[in-house]
């Protein structure tokens, strides 16, 4: 998979939220922490696993706990896709 | 970077104080559920008995383990340690009992055993906890899928608050991937999980959930656990996670004498129906 930009990243994730949380993907800040989302650590993990599945990599499980927003997440997966990329 | 507010669990939390000359309850809870879980056991105790549950997920070196593989750098003695500390502080006067939920039990059962400023409990009340017994250690790779997903079944359903159950023969047999297949198909069925739920998503899920199970198999291995100093009083969930042993292997560990109970639910629904938090602070009113 090529690199993810953090726009793309941001995108996606916001899409994936908005559905979980059954809202609109206008409603979902990127600047919001996961943990004022009402998504719960069941919901947290899912998400996890499924940006694994989509990226292609395994994140660590604590990354949802160091980039605890949306945009900070995004970064830190543009920052590990963009790496990998490099070095494939 | 910021970090998440909610990274920094307390370990105590002071459910409902003690009426003068009536004895407070510490629960240790080990996490897998938020401990606001017990506030109906909290609700279901009688008059002017105090609840105060310690969870381990407060503990810094416990839940990280759950999610770095299952590893972690301490001990089940160390752990027992840090919880007595705790009471010391918490506690204000009168009896104590001291109970403790699934693997909280096993560090409940710890924490009875050590020299304590305001004595001994009177009882140890152990809920659905697994004996730290030769019998029941493990290595890793002994713990089998179909046995795993089962338990994981139940915790999907807990969690949720809807009954979710899949027959150990339906699991039977089944590797891993299989048997998610049929989980999130029940899961979805009974509303616990969105009908968009991947399998990707559920796996790491279930990896999470495993790793937690394996962190605690492997700080009960090379605990040498000493005979309970005080009566030892076991709730078993009507669906246990060992239906078959009816003492979970508490025999040896209980000199001072061994009741045991059954209540209704499973190993996590024992905790929030009402009719198993009747029976549990029935078994926690005599201190």
């Amino acid at each position: 998979m090529p690199a993810v930009s953090a726009l793309e990243a941001q995108e996606w994730l916001i899409e994936k939220i908005a559905h979980r949380l059954g809202t609109e993907q206008a409603e979902v800040a990127p600047e919001m922490y996961f943990d004022e989302m009402d998504l719960d650590s069941t919901e947290a993990l899912i998400l996890a696993g499924e940006i694994e599945s989509w990226l292609g990599f395994e994140l660590s499980t604590t990354t949802l706990w160091y980039h605890p927003t949306i945009k900070d997440l995004a970064a830190h997966i543009a920052e590990e896709s963009d790496r990998r990329a490099a070095t494939a | 970077m910021r970090r998440p507010r909610s990274v920094e669990q307390p370990v105590v939390h002071r459910h409902r104080t003690a009426a003068p000359g009536r004895h407070t309850v510490y629960l240790v809870h080990p996490g897998a559920l938020d401990a606001s879980v017990h506030r109906g056991l909290a609700e279901a105790l009688p008059a002017g008995v105090g609840l105060t549950v310690l969870d381990l997920g407060g503990l810094p070196e416990y839940w990280q383990a759950a999610l770095t593989g299952g590893h972690a750098a301490t001990t089940i003695d160390a752990l027992a340690s840090r919880l007595l500390t705790a009471v010391q502080v918490a506690h204000i006067e009168g009896d104590y009992v001291l109970a403790g939920w699934s693997f909280g039990g096993v560090v409940a059962h710890a924490m009875a055993g050590l020299p304590a400023r305001h004595g001994r409990p009177t009882r140890l009340v152990l809920l659905d906890s697994i004996a730290p017994v030769e019998d029941y250690k493990h290595d890793d790779d002994a713990l089998e899928p179909s046995l795993l997903l089962g338990w994981f079944t139940m915790y999907l359903g807990a969690k949720r608050g809807r009954p979710l159950h899949l027959g150990a023969e339906r699991l039977a047999g089944l590797g891993v991937d299989d048997g998610l297949k049929l989980v999130l198909e029940a899961a979805v069925a009974a509303e616990v999980l969105l009908p968009s739920t991947s399998l990707p998503g559920l796996r790491k899920l279930y990896d999470t959930y495993v790793d937690g199970l394996l962190r605690n198999n492997r700080l009960t291995n090379p605990h040498q656990p000493l005979p309970a100093p005080v009566p030892v009083v076991l709730v078993k969930a009507e669906r246990s996670l060992i239906p078959e042993d009816r003492t979970l292997g508490w025999e040896p560990l209980a000199p001072h004498g061994l009741e045991v109970h059954t209540c209704p639910g499973d190993h996590y629904t024992m905790l929030t129906r009402a009719d198993a938090a009747s029976v549990v602070a029935s078994l926690l009113d005599a201190a």
